[in-house]
C-alpha cells in the first residue's frame, strides 16, 4: 500500500521554494534582445546628437534595422513565457511606478514604435527606390526627419531605461540572493551597450567607424568587468546566503560556464583582440564581435538560471 | 626594364628551442597543477561519444568503447578537462595567429607541386588514419608521445618511436606531397 | 606539494577554467613556433625544417628533467601523476597508423586546431578526418577489443621496463637530444642549400 505524505511546510512549494523554477529560456532571450536593442539605439541616438551621422553611418542608419526585429522577437519570447497570455494587454491599462514590470512594459511600448519610425525615416536615404505609396506616409516621414534630434534624445533616454530595466527586472526579486543586488541594473545596461556596439562594429564597413566603436566597446567591457567583480565582492561581503550565491561562480556548478564563456571568451579575449586591432595587428572583425554577442547571451542565461537556484535559509 | 627583386617576407616564428622550453615548462605546470599532461585527441573522442549518445543512446550504451566515457550521473561527457583544453588550444592558436599576422582568410596550404584538392584529400586521409591510430595508441603526439614520454611512460616512448619511425619509413613514398 | 587538483588543493570547477588557460598557452606556443603550417611540420621527415624535432625534444627533456627535479625537491608526488599505461600490441599498431597519418596529413590533432584557428582549410579537413577516424574506431571496437587491451603492462615507466633508474633515462634522453639537435642542424643546412623556401606560414 502506498504511503501518503502530507507536506505542511511552506518550504516546499513546487517550483517556488526552495528552488525557483519558473523562468526558462524565454526570459534570458528577452533580456538579451532588450539589452542589444538598447545598446544599438543608444549609440544611434548619441551619434545623431553629436552630429556624427556622416562618419558613423552604420551605427546611426543601418544597425537600427536590427532593433525592431530584436524587440519584436524578444517581446514574443516574453509573451510565450506568460501564464495568462490572453490578458497581457492589462499591463497597459495602468502605470505603476513601483513596479519594474510596469516600467518595462511602458518603455517598450514607447521604444518599439520609435525604433520603427527611426528606421522608416532612413528608408529613402538607404534604399533610393523606396516609395511609401501613400501621401500621408510621405508627410509622416518628413515630420520624422524634421524631428530627428528629438527622437534621438528620446531613444537615448529610453534605451538607458530599457537597459537598466532588464537588470532591475531580476533585482526586484529580493528573495533570490543572487539577484538581490542593485549592481544588476547597471551591469545589464553596460552589457547591452557592449553587445550593441559589437553588432554595429560587425556591420560597419568604415575603418574609422570601427575604430571609434571598438574604443567605446573596450570602455564598456572594462566597466562590465569592474561591475562583475564589484558584484561578486559585494556578495562575498554580505550575508551567508549571498556568500553561497557567489560561490556558485567561484568553484560551484556555474564556475566553468561563467568564467570560460562569459568572462574569458566573452569579455577578456575579445577585448584583447580589439586592443591588438587598435594597435595595428589585423584581426577579422567578426571574431571579437561574435564572441561578445555570444558571451552576452550566455551571461543572461547563467544569471537567470543561477539566480533561481539561490534561496534564503536552507 | 628593371627587375625588382622582392624579398619574400620570412614568416615570424619564435625560436624553436625557446618554444620548446616554453612548451616544456607548460607541460611541467600542467603536471604540477593537474597531474596530467596535455592532450588534444581526447576532446574529439569525447565529442564523438556525446554526439553518438545524443543520436543513438542505446547503441552508445551497448558499445564497450562509448560506454566507458559516458558519465553515470547523466552529465554530458563534454564536461571534461580535455574539452576545455581543446577549446583553449583553439583560441590560443588564434591569438598567436593574430599577433604574428597569420589570421587571414580561409586558405588551403599546399606545396606548389600539387593541387589544393590533392592536399585536401591527403589531409582527410591523414586525419582518418591519425584518428584511428590515436585511439589504439591511447593518445596523439601531444598526449601520448609528448606528455607520455615526459612522464617516463614506456607506452609513450613506443608511440613516439613508432610515429616518427614509420613517418620516416614512408616519407619517401609521399614525397610528392611535400617537396 | 603537487599535483594540485588530484589532491583537491584546487577544488570545484576551477580545474576546467585552468584547463582552458593551459590549453590557451599550449595553442599559442604551438602556433608561434610554426606548427600551424603542415609544410613546416612535414619538414621533419624531409630534412628541410626540423622545427618539430626541436620543439618536441626540448619540451620533452625540459618536462622530464623538471618532473624529476620537482620530485627530488618534494614539490610533486610522482605517484599521483598520470603515467600513460602501456598496451604493447595496441600501441605499436597505433603508432604505425599515426606515423602514416602524420606524413600524409602533415598534422596532428593539437596542431590542426591551431591551423583551423588561423583559417587553414586543410586543417579543418584534417580535424574532420580525425573525427571520422575516431568514430570508425569506436564503431568497430567490438572486433578488436581484445587486441586493444592485449599485453597490458600497466603504468610502467621506461626505467622500470629496462631496469635502469629513471634519472639515468632522463640523462640519456638529454644526451640523445643534444646529439639529435646537432645532427639535424647539419642535415638541415645541407638540404636547405637546394631549396628557396623552407619556412612556411
Amino acid at each position: 500500500m502506498m504511503k501518503e505524505e502530507l507536506f505542511i511546510s511552506g518550504r516546499n512549494i513546487p517550483n517556488v521554494d526552495p528552488y525557483l523554477n519558473i523562468w526558462h529560456w524565454q526570459i534570458p532571450i528577452y533580456l538579451y534582445l532588450g539589452g542589444l536593442a538598447a545598446g544599438i539605439m543608444f549609440f544611434a541616438g548619441y551619434f545623431t546628437i553629436m552630429r556624427k551621422e556622416k562618419d558613423m553611418e552604420t551605427t546611426v542608419k543601418w544597425a537600427p534595422f536590427l532593433v525592431p526585429g530584436a524587440l519584436v522577437v524578444g517581446l514574443f519570447a516574453l509573451f510565450l513565457d506568460l501564464k495568462h497570455q490572453l490578458y497581457f494587454w492589462r499591463l497597459y491599462t495602468t502605470i505603476r511606478l513601483e513596479s519594474p514590470m510596469s516600467w518595462g512594459a511602458w518603455t517598450l511600448m514607447l521604444v518599439t514604435p520609435l525604433s520603427f519610425i527611426w528606421v522608416a525615416s532612413y528608408m529613402k536615404e538607404l534604399f533610393p527606390k523606396w516609395d511609401w505609396k501613400f501621401n500621408i506616409l510621405n508627410k509622416a516621414e518628413a515630420l520624422a526627419i524634421k524631428y530627428r534630434k528629438s527622437m534621438a534624445w528620446a531613444m537615448m533616454l529610453l534605451a538607458v531605461v530599457l537597459g537598466v530595466y532588464t537588470g532591475i527586472l531580476l533585482s526586484a526579486f529580493n528573495a533570490r540572493p543572487l539577484w538581490n543586488t542593485s549592481v544588476l541594473g547597471i551591469l545589464f545596461l553596460t552589457s547591452g551597450l557592449s553587445t550593441g556596439l559589437a553588432a554595429s562594429m560587425w556591420m560597419s564597413k568604415s575603418k574609422y567607424e570601427r575604430k571609434v566603436l571598438s574604443r567605446l566597446d573596450l570602455i564598456m567591457i572594462g566597466i562590465e568587468l569592474f561591475l562583475i567583480i564589484h558584484m561578486l565582492m559585494g556578495f562575498l561581503a554580505a550575508s551567508e546566503v549571498q556568500i553561497e550565491a557567489a560561490h556558485l561562480f567561484l568553484g560551484g556548478e556555474f564556475t566553468v560556464v561563467f568564467w570560460v564563456f562569459v568572462i574569458i571568451l566573452g569579455l577578456v579575449f575579445p577585448a584583447t583582440l580589439e586592443v591588438l586591432e587598435l594597435k595595428g595587428f589585423h584581426i577579422p572583425v567578426w571574431i571579437p564581435a561574435l564572441l561578445i554577442l555570444i558571451g552576452g547571451l550566455v551571461f543572461r542565461f547563467v544569471m537567470v538560471e543561477a539566480g533561481q537556484i539561490t534561496r534564503f535559509l536552507y | 626594364m628593371d627587375t625588382k627583386i622582392v624579398k619574400k617576407q620570412q614568416p615570424k616564428y619564435i625560436n624553436p628551442y625557446f618554444g620548446g622550453i616554453l612548451l616544456g615548462l607548460l607541460l611541467l605546470a600542467a603536471f604540477f597543477i593537474a597531474g596530467r599532461g596535455l592532450s588534444a585527441s581526447g576532446a574529439v573522442k569525447l565529442l564523438v561519444v556525446t554526439v553518438v549518445d545524443k543520436v543513438a543512446p542505446a547503441h552508445a550504451e551497448g558499445n564497450a568503447y562509448y560506454s566507458k566515457f559516458i558519465p553515470a550521473d547523466g552529465s554530458s561527457p563534454l564536461y571534461n578537462w580535455l574539452i576545455f583544453g581543446a577549446i583553449g588550444t583553439f583560441f590560443g592558436g588564434m591569438l598567436s595567429g593574430a599577433i604574428f599576422g597569420r589570421l587571414k582568410k580561409l586558405r588551403v596550404e599546399h606545396s606548389p607541386k600539387i593541387s589544393a584538392r590533392t592536399r585536401l584529400i591527403a589531409a582527410g586521409a591523414g586525419g582518418i588514419l591519425f584518428g584511428i591510430g590515436s585511439q589504439f595508441g591511447r593518445g596523439c603526439s601531444s598526449g601520448a608521445a609528448l606528455s607520455g614520454t615526459a612522464s617516463l611512460s614506456f607506452g609513450g616512448l613506443i608511440v613516439m618511436a613508432l610515429m616518427f619511425g614509420i613517418g620516416y619509413v614512408f616519407a619517401w613514398f609521399f614525397r610528392k606531397l611535400w617537396i | 606539494m603537487g599535483p594540485l587538483i588530484p589532491q583537491e588543493i584546487i577544488t570545484g570547477q576551477w580545474d576546467f577554467v585552468i584547463a582552458l588557460l593551459i590549453g590557451g598557452a599550449f595553442g599559442f606556443i604551438l602556433e608561434a613556433s610554426g606548427f600551424s603550417s603542415s609544410r613546416n611540420i612535414a619538414g621533419v621527415f624531409y630534412g628541410y625544417n626540423f622545427v618539430v624535432l626541436r620543439v618536441f625534444f626540448t619540451a620533452m627533456i625540459v618536462a622530464m628533467v623538471g618532473l624529476l627535479y620537482f620530485s627530488y625537491f618534494g614539490w610533486i608526488d610522482l605517484d599521483l601523476v598520470f603515467v600513460l599505461p602501456t598496451y604493447l600490441n595496441s600501441m605499436l599498431f597505433g603508432g604505425f597508423l599515426m606515423g602514416l597519418g602524420f606524413v600524409i596529413g602533415g598534422f596532428c590533432p593539437g596542431t590542426s586546431y591551431t591551423a583551423v584557428a588561423i583559417g587553414k582549410i586543410d586543417g579543418i579537413v584534417f580535424a574532420t578526418g580525425f573525427l571520422i577516424g575516431v568514430f570508425l574506431f569506436a564503431e568497430g571496437f567490438p572486433f578488436y577489443e581484445d587486441f586493444y587491451t592485449a599485453n597490458d603492462l600497466g603504468n610502467i615507466t621506461i626505467g622500470e621496463m629496462f631496469g635502469i633508474s629513471n634519472e639515468w633515462i632522463a640523462f640519456l634522453f638529454v644526451v640523445v637530444a643534444i646529439v639529435a639537435f646537432y645532427v639535424t642542424w647539419l642535415i638541415e643546412k645541407r638540404v636547405r642549400k637546394n631549396m628557396t623556401e623552407y619556412k612556411f606560414e
